[in-house]
Parts: C-alpha cells; sequence; structure tokens
C-alpha cells in the first residue's frame, strides 16, 4: 500500500528540484543534532568523571561528631518560662571532644554488617608543612593506610612510594602531589609538620600521591593515625570520623539514617556531602538541553521556510492532484514526508558528525588542570544520547512541517485553477 | 440511456467582493454517452458550471445527482473518491507533473485508485498513451513534450481509470487547430467506442458545433440546451 502511494515520490521530486534550500534545511537539523551529541556527552561525561572521582575520594558514608555550637545557657535551661527574658552574653562554645566515642567498637560492628566493603577511622588536622624555609598550611589526615586503601583505591593513585610504608616507617608521610611541587619536597625528603596545638613532628616522605581532585592534591597529607593522635595529644582509640565504603553506594542516603539512629553520631552520605556540585550538573543540563531545542527551533524555521516555496510553486501540482482524487490528507503526506525526509537524513548525518566530533575531540591531549585534573576529555556516547537526539529531530521537523503541510490541503484546487 | 448527471433548481453565488449570483436555478442532465459542450460569453459562469457538476466546488444550493447519488451529502473524502473513479478532468493547461515522465502521469489516478497492481497499472497506461498514440514517448519527461502532446497525456491521465464522464475545461483553448481538430477527434473516439460522457466548456464555436448538444449560459442563466 505505501510502496504504491506516489506520495513518496512526489515529496522526494520536491526536494530534489529544490537542491540547494533543501540542503541548507537539512544543515540546519545535522547541526543542531550535532552540537548536542557532542555537548551532552561531554557535559555528561565530564559529570560522571566527576562523580567516579569524588566517589574515589569522599566516603560513601560520613560518621562524626559535632560539637553543639548554639548551645543554651544554664541559665535559660533553669528558666525555661516563655514569660521569663534571661540574657547572657559572650557565652562560649564549651570545650568538647568531637571524638566519637568507642569508635573502634562501632567499626568492628560496621565490619560485620553485609552491605559493608570497608571500614576506615579517621582524624584529622590542620597542619603546617615545613621543608627548609618553605611553609604552607594544609591538613593532615590521620588514617589506618591499609583501610584508607580498600576505601579510596589510595594504591591506584600513587606517583610514587609505596602506600604500605605509611605502616613500616614509624614516621612515614604520604603528600599530595601539589602540595610536594608547592613545597619543592622530593621522595624520602624530611618534612616538619606542626599541629595547631603546637606539636611538630619530624616525618618522612614515603610517597606522592595524585587523587585528581587539584584542590585536595594541594593540601592533603596522609600520615598514620597515631602520629595524627600525636599531634593532637590524645590517647590511641581518639578518632573523629568512621568512614564507610558501601558495596552499593547507591544505598549510601538510607544507611546513612540507619546509622544515625543507631550509633547516636551525626551521619552524612557522598550526595549530601557534594550538594552543591550536583546543583551544578543540573544547571548544566539544562543549558545543553536549551542549546538543542533553541538550534532546533531556528532549523524548524528553515524547514518551514522551504516548504512554504515549495507549496507556492507547486500549486498546479496540487490543484491537479486534488481534482484527480487526492484526498486533502494525501496532500498533507507529501509534505510532512518532505519535512520528515529532511528530519531523517539531516538527523542521521547530525548523529554522525556528532559521534565523529567526540572521536576527534578525545584524543587530543588537554592537560586540563581546574576543578579536576584530566589528560583528556571524556565523553558519554551513550546511545541515549543519539536516541533522544534523534527522535526530539524528528520531532521539532515534523512540527515545522506541519503548518505549511496542512495549509496545502486546505488549499482550493479551483481557485488555484482559475488563477492561472 | 440513464443521466449521468441532473441538477435540480441549481444556483451558486459569490460573495467577494461583492454580491454576485454566478447560477441561476439551473435544471440540466447529461446522459450517459452523451458529448455535450457548454457555451456562452466570458462571465456567463459556464466555468463554475463545469467547476460545480465535476464536485470540485461544493459551495452551491440545490442539488446535483451524479450516477443517481446526491452530491449535497457526501464528504470531501467521498467527493475526492468519486472523481478519482468515476471523473476524469482535462484543463485547459495540461497540468501534469512536469518532474514525473510521461508514463507516471498516466499512473497517477490509478495508483490513487490502487484497485490494481502496479504492473497492471502501467500495462493499462500503456494501452491509454496507445490509444492517444504517445506509447513512443512513455518514458520521456512530461515537459519535453510538445504542447499537443502534452495535452494529450492529459487526456490518457483522464482515462486511466475509466470514467464515466470527462470534464473539459477549455481543454483546446491553448492549442493551435490541427492540435483542437485532433483533441475534438480523440473525444468523439472515446464516446462512439466507449460511450463516454464527455462536457466540454468551450468559446471555440467550431469545436461546439461539432458536439452532440450545446448548452448556452448567459448571465449564470441556461438560455438553450
Amino acid at each position: 500500500m505505501f510502496k504504491k502511494s506516489p506520495v513518496i515520490k512526489i515529496a522526494l521530486t520536491h526536494l530534489l528540484a529544490k537542491k540547494r534550500q533543501t540542503i541548507v534545511a537539512m544543515l540546519g537539523v545535522t547541526f543542531g543534532i550535532a552540537i548536542f551529541i557532542f555537548q551532552a556527552g561531554l557535559m555528561s561525561g565530564f559529570q560522571a568523571y566527576f562523580i567516579d572521582e569524588t566517589v574515589n575520594t569522599t566516603a560513601n558514608i560520613r560518621i562524626y561528631n559535632e560539637a553543639e555550637k548554639n548551645r543554651k545557657s544554664i541559665l535559660a535551661k533553669l528558666y525555661a518560662d516563655e514569660n521569663k527574658w534571661v540574657v547572657v552574653q559572650n557565652q562560649k562554645p564549651k570545650d568538647e571532644l568531637t571524638k566519637i566515642k568507642n569508635g573502634y567498637q562501632i567499626i568492628a560492628a560496621l565490619e560485620k554488617d553485609p552491605r559493608v566493603l570497608g571500614v576506615s577511622p579517621f582524624l584529622g588536622s590542620q597542619a603546617i608543612f615545613k621543608v627548609g624555609i618553605a611553609q604552607i598550611a594544609g591538613r593532615v589526615s590521620g588514617v589506618d593506610i591499609i583501610k584508607e586503601n580498600v576505601l579510596f583505591d589510595v594504591s591506584k593513585n600513587m606517583r610514587q612510594g609505596d602506600i604500605t610504608k605509611l605502616q613500616t616507617i614509624p614516621n612515614g608521610i604520604i603528600l599530595g602531589d601539589g602540595l610536594a611541587e608547592l613545597l619543592g619536597a622530593k621522595m624520602n625528603d624530611n618534612i616538619s609538620i606542626t599541629s595547631p596545638l603546637g606539636v611538630t613532628l619530624e616525618m618522612k616522605i614515603v610517597g606522592i600521591n595524585h587523587s585528581g581532585l587539584t584542590e585536595v592534591d594541594k593540601s592533603r597529607a596522609y600520615i598514620n593515625i597515631r602520629n595524627a593522635q600525636k599531634l593532637l595529644k590524645v590517647d590511641g582509640s581518639y578518632i573523629t570520623d568512621i568512614n564507610i565504603k558501601l558495596k552499593d553506594f547507591n544505598q549510601a542516603e538510607a544507611l546513612a539514617k540507619f546509622y544515625h539512629q543507631k550509633f547516636g553520631f551525626k551521619t552524612v552520605d557522598w550526595k549530601e556531602a557534594n550538594a552543591s556540585v550536583f546543583s551544578v550538573f543540573k544547571i548544566q543540563n539544562m543549558v545543553t538541553y536549551l542549546i538543542i531545542v533553541s538550534i532546533l527551533i531556528v532549523s524548524g524555521f528553515g524547514i518551514f521556510n522551504i516548504l512554504m516555496m515549495i507549496i507556492y510553486e507547486k500549486m498546479p501540482d496540487i490543484a491537479i492532484l486534488k481534482a484527480i482524487g487526492y484526498k486533502d490528507s494525501d496532500i498533507k503526506k507529501i509534505f510532512l514526508a518532505e519535512s520528515l525526509i529532511i528530519g531523517m537524513l539531516g538527523g542521521l548525518l547530525g548523529l554522525v558528525i556528532g559521534f565523529v566530533l567526540q572521536k576527534i575531540v578525545g584524543s587530543i591531549k588537554m592537560d586540563i588542570k581546574g576543578f579536576v585534573s584530566m589528560e583528556y576529555l571524556r565523553f558519554n556516547s551513550s546511545i541515549g544520547f543519539y536516541i533522544f537526539a534523534y527522535f526530539f529531530g524528528l520531532l521539532a521537523t515534523t512540527i515545522a512541517g506541519y503548518i505549511p503541510a496542512r495549509k496545502a490541503a486546505k488549499m482550493d484546487a479551483i481557485d488555484i485553477i482559475r488563477s492561472k | 440511456m440513464g443521466n449521468i448527471i441532473e441538477t435540480k433548481i441549481l444556483s451558486k453565488s459569490f460573495h467577494d467582493p461583492v454580491e454576485f449570483q454566478a447560477l441561476k436555478n439551473i435544471n440540466v442532465s447529461i446522459k450517459q454517452g452523451e458529448f455535450a459542450s457548454i457555451v456562452g460569453s466570458s462571465g456567463s459562469g459556464k466555468s463554475t458550471l463545469l467547476y460545480v457538476l465535476s464536485t470540485l466546488d461544493t459551495d452551491y444550493t440545490g442539488h446535483i445527482f451524479f450516477d443517481g447519488d446526491d452530491l449535497s451529502l457526501k464528504s470531501k473524502n467521498d467527493l475526492a473518491a468519486i472523481r478519482n473513479e468515476k471523473i476524469g478532468f482535462v484543463f485547459q493547461f495540461h497540468y501534469l507533473l512536469t518532474e514525473f515522465t510521461v508514463l507516471e502521469n498516466v499512473c497517477l489516478p490509478a495508483l490513487k485508485r490502487a484497485k490494481y497492481s502496479e504492473a497492471e497499472i502501467r500495462e493499462r497506461a500503456y494501452q491509454k498513451l496507445e490509444l492517444l498514440g504517445l506509447a513512443d514517448q512513455a518514458l520521456k519527461k512530461a515537459n519535453k513534450l510538445s504542447g499537443g502532446q502534452q495535452q494529450r497525456v492529459a487526456i490518457a491521465r483522464a482515462l486511466i481509470n475509466e470514467p464515466k464522464i470527462i470534464f473539459g475545461d477549455e481543454p483546446t483553448g491553448n492549442l493551435d487547430s490541427k492540435n483542437s481538430q485532433n483533441v475534438f477527434e480523440i473525444f468523439k473516439e472515446l464516446k462512439e467506442k466507449f460511450n463516454q460522457s464527455i462536457v466540454v466548456v468551450t468559446h471555440d464555436q467550431h469545436f461546439a458545433e461539432r458536439t452532440d448538444r450545446i448548452i448556452t449560459l448567459s448571465d449564470g442563466e441556461v438560455i438553450s440546451q
């Protein structure tokens, strides 16, 4: 039935008679779709990479203890009556410990949880790093490096040295590569670190680490948790954080709530910890979709334009087709077919160009150092983008073609014949 | 012989730019196998009558019975189907699709009807072109033919679905006397061989005189038939 119908043939003849305009209209669609494929692939590739990196450097769940800052004064507690007015000025926070009580027992309990892949204790502190006269403020992370490695794959990111040295050498330290560069420090150099409490430790650099997140690499060093306890003058059971890696990181939100109820300490999951980043992603995605919408609207005008031209030129054809028994809907089909042909061919070309563009740009070495550092741009070439772009392109061309097609269908054969 | 077309108090008015009654209470009938011509000075309403009779124009009052059916009760799509199956058109200009071959042009109404397979339709189109002496031109592009040839292709196209009636709107208006004579002979042959009804609007007195019957219009009224 479809093959017999000359509709497609008439449509093709019309387009071939206007090659140049047809190609221009087609390129509009091509351009819109190619840009979308490129842009969406780039954005989502970058986001996936960033999420990978943050999942690797942020604990799925972090358990910590927070000092109560807005503590009610004793007087306010005593005179809780609303009609009394209590003013206590210049109240200072209590010298409370942010220690997690029974931290190691909690870790032991978590390690038995079947949903948990790894648990790592953490004790962090501000510190001044000194090599000769070079001084830089940063943070030391006191960790059990073997457990930490299970969580964050530290060994994969080692540029130099070996993580096990942190255990075997009592005063070992692993510096972030950015920090090492700023200090001018190399492997096996000595370095001194000073805590806010004034404790200074002489350390030896046993490794250089590169996490990929530029800010972290510029300011962080790993030391053994014992040394961190020495820096803060606390006992051997003192830890401030417990980091957890789950078998399925999508469960983080639910389990974070569960552990909060179970152990009574504050918990935060990785999504919450990076909420600001995810909101930036949302805006990025919105911009990407706005781009394809606006380009396709513009190419829609192109299609509208060429169809109107064809229709005015081919009015006698429309008249005779109607006279010999073609229905209005057949006429409509001819012009809809024309816009669909433009959309399908232009769209396919757009998909190919978008793909090739991704491959070309993805193979150029960029050495980006910013928010994250990576050597090559990473693209997400998921088939979903291609399907979405193609169908959205077809939708836009169909809408653009529908208005002229309806106009052609409504034309009166008699008016056209009389006016000749 | 039955009537293929019969009108009852058929009237039509134009409203734009001014109210103007183009057809006034027309009662005519065309028999099957009749070769009739409609004549009249320009503005007499002869073309308007043809468009109304041929279902192209539906803005009228009164009744038109076509092959027994009251056309005023038919939908637009029904009328399109009637035109496709039972009516052939030949206009002053050929209205061929210029980028198509002669054969494809002739096939167009039959492809729409889709009563026969594509191969059969081509076969039939060849027969019609043969009848009109154009079989050797079948695969040429329509715009490569002479004016007389193009008009004969248009007639072949009108014949492909073996319609009950052929309407001609000044079919010789654009042709020289030799080609006009040719077209007349073809119409006459169709009537005699196939008992085809033919209604032609013309201002060619010589052409009209040789038809079976002349319907004369003046100011929208039939003054003789």
